[in-house]
């Protein structure tokens, strides 16, 4: 009786359900301290990508038309570069076409709101997840508790000699279960929180980018008829 | 293909932070038997059942007998000391005579006693007897019992730990308990566990602290006892408790 209760101990004895519950909650630690971890480094590298493009941009080294072709080049084109890239291809096929400045417009500033709302997407992707995590973990944490602290009470009923000691050991091991479940949903809560902050951040600052090209290229189809 | 990369490295980061947690944890639960241990301090009382054979129940007797004549003898000593202060010097020395007289008369006594104990157990060896002591940890109460043989009846033995459990449980102290009392009551019983009597057999001084001890007996009413009616009248049929509170902070 004097032996201490290992963790161990406590999750190896723990009923089945309890067990379920327990595995259920560590996969889903597990997998958001992975998304957390993966979306910290791409939100990161989009953010320090688009800084040295917008850098890149505005300090007027290079024309528009050869920012273009060293994208085209680097292949498939991230963040403000997809947005960049994709309005002024829409830009050049239809100033080929010859259509009027007013419809070019439109169609170059509906090709960089498809490209935004795209590039929106990939980088809320995950950030469902971490919320569904951080937001059930801790009741499905709870489900266990309840479970294990029913069965450890139903075992109460049938001891003649009730004491603490007959409960204490059911009790403590559902309440792993319950501090497994905070334990996966507390990082999940703070990263969702964090992660959506720097994608609307981001957003932002796409959108910012999109009305200062839209409006460079208007002044371009405007003032030179071609 | 970087988004690979990253998706690897999260992994294994992920991983460690895991591993890293379960580490901690494991190293911090080691020190749990420190706590379980204090833990183990709150119970309030020793009980110890005690069987008794004709030699240590008559020595103990004695022994309660002696005490309660010291006690007694202090308190005629304090009230002479109280008369002593009004009368003469004379009279006081006749007092403190007698004192010494007396004294020597009990030193006389014991030595006697003692003798007679002996040839006693010359004359027949000691009988096997079984108790089941729960105060290893007592040196005085070992004192007491030192005649008595400890055997490994385990059965016994857990029937003697549930009664105690069941006494603690039950057992709810004065506030004017204090660490150093201790009470020893007989409990009789009947073969089916039941009660039926409780008697102080020392008492710690403090009335409302005996009076706690015996509640404690009578609120568990009904003790888990073996089924073997031998077993039983060995062991159970009469037994001491020892109450003796051990965590308090007075």
């Amino acid at each position: 009786m004097n032996e201490p209760l290992s963790i161990l101990d406590l999750i190896l004895n723990a009923s089945l359900v309890v067990q379920i519950v327990m595995a259920i909650l560590i996969l889903a630690s597990m997998v958001s301290w992975i998304m957390i971890f993966q979306r910290g480094f791409s939100l990161s590298s989009v953010k320090r990508e688009a800084a040295q493009f917008e850098r890149d941009f505005w300090s007027g080294e290079r024309d528009l038309g050869q920012i273009y072709v060293d994208i085209e080049e680097r292949g498939e084109a991230i963040g403000i570069e997809n947005i960049f890239s994709s309005g002024f291809k829409e830009f050049t096929r239809s100033k080929q076409e010859g259509s009027d400045p007013d419809r070019v417009m439109e169609n170059v500033q509906r090709a960089m709101r498809v490209a935004l709302s795209r590039e929106e997407e990939r980088l809320e992707t995950h950030l469902p997840f971490l919320a569904t995590v951080g937001s059930t973990s801790p009741y499905v944490g709870l489900f266990g508790t309840v479970w294990g602290i029913m069965n450890s009470f139903r075992g109460l009923a049938t001891v003649n000699q009730a004491s603490l000691a007959v409960v204490a050991p059911g009790i403590s091991e559902a309440l792993v279960a319950t501090a497994i479940g905070l334990f996966a949903a507390i990082p999940a809560v703070i990263a969702y929180n964090r992660f959506s902050a720097q994608v609307e951040i981001i957003v932002n600052q796409f959108e910012a980018f999109t009305e200062e090209f839209s409006s460079i290229l208007n002044r371009n189809v405007h003032d030179s008829p071609s | 293909m970087s988004q690979n990369v990253t998706y690897f490295i999260a992994i294994v980061l992920a991983t460690l932070v895991h591993v890293g947690v379960v580490g901690l944890l494991l190293v911090n639960w080691d020190e749990q038997p420190l706590s379980t241990e204090q833990l183990d301090k709150t119970y309030y009382i020793q009980a110890a059942v005690v069987s008794e054979n004709p030699f240590t129940a008559k020595e103990r007797r004695e022994q309660v007998k002696k005490q309660r004549e010291q006690s007694r003898k202090k308190a005629e000593i304090a009230a002479s000391r109280e008369r002593a202060r009004i009368k003469t010097e004379q009279e006081r020395e006749q007092e403190r005579a007698r004192r010494t007289e007396r004294k020597r008369k009990a030193v006389v006594e014991k030595q006697h006693e003692l003798d007679r104990l002996k040839a006693l157990q010359q004359q027949e060896p000691t009988p096997a007897v079984e108790h089941i002591a729960l105060q290893m940890d007592s040196t005085e109460n070992m004192d007491q019992e030192g005649q008595l043989a400890i055997t490994d009846d385990e059965k016994a033995r857990a029937y003697v730990a549930q009664i105690q459990r069941d006494i603690v449980q039950n057992w709810s102290r004065p506030p004017s308990a204090r660490n150093g009392m201790q009470a020893v009551l007989r409990v009789f019983l009947v073969p089916t566990g039941e009660v039926v009597d409780v008697i102080v057999e020392e008492s710690s001084g403090n009335e409302s602290f005996d009076r706690s001890a015996i509640l404690a007996v009578n609120k568990a009413d009904r003790f888990i006892v073996p089924r073997e009616s031998r077993q039983f009248e060995r062991n159970f049929r009469e037994f001491t408790v020892l109450f003796r509170p051990e965590d308090l902070r007075l």
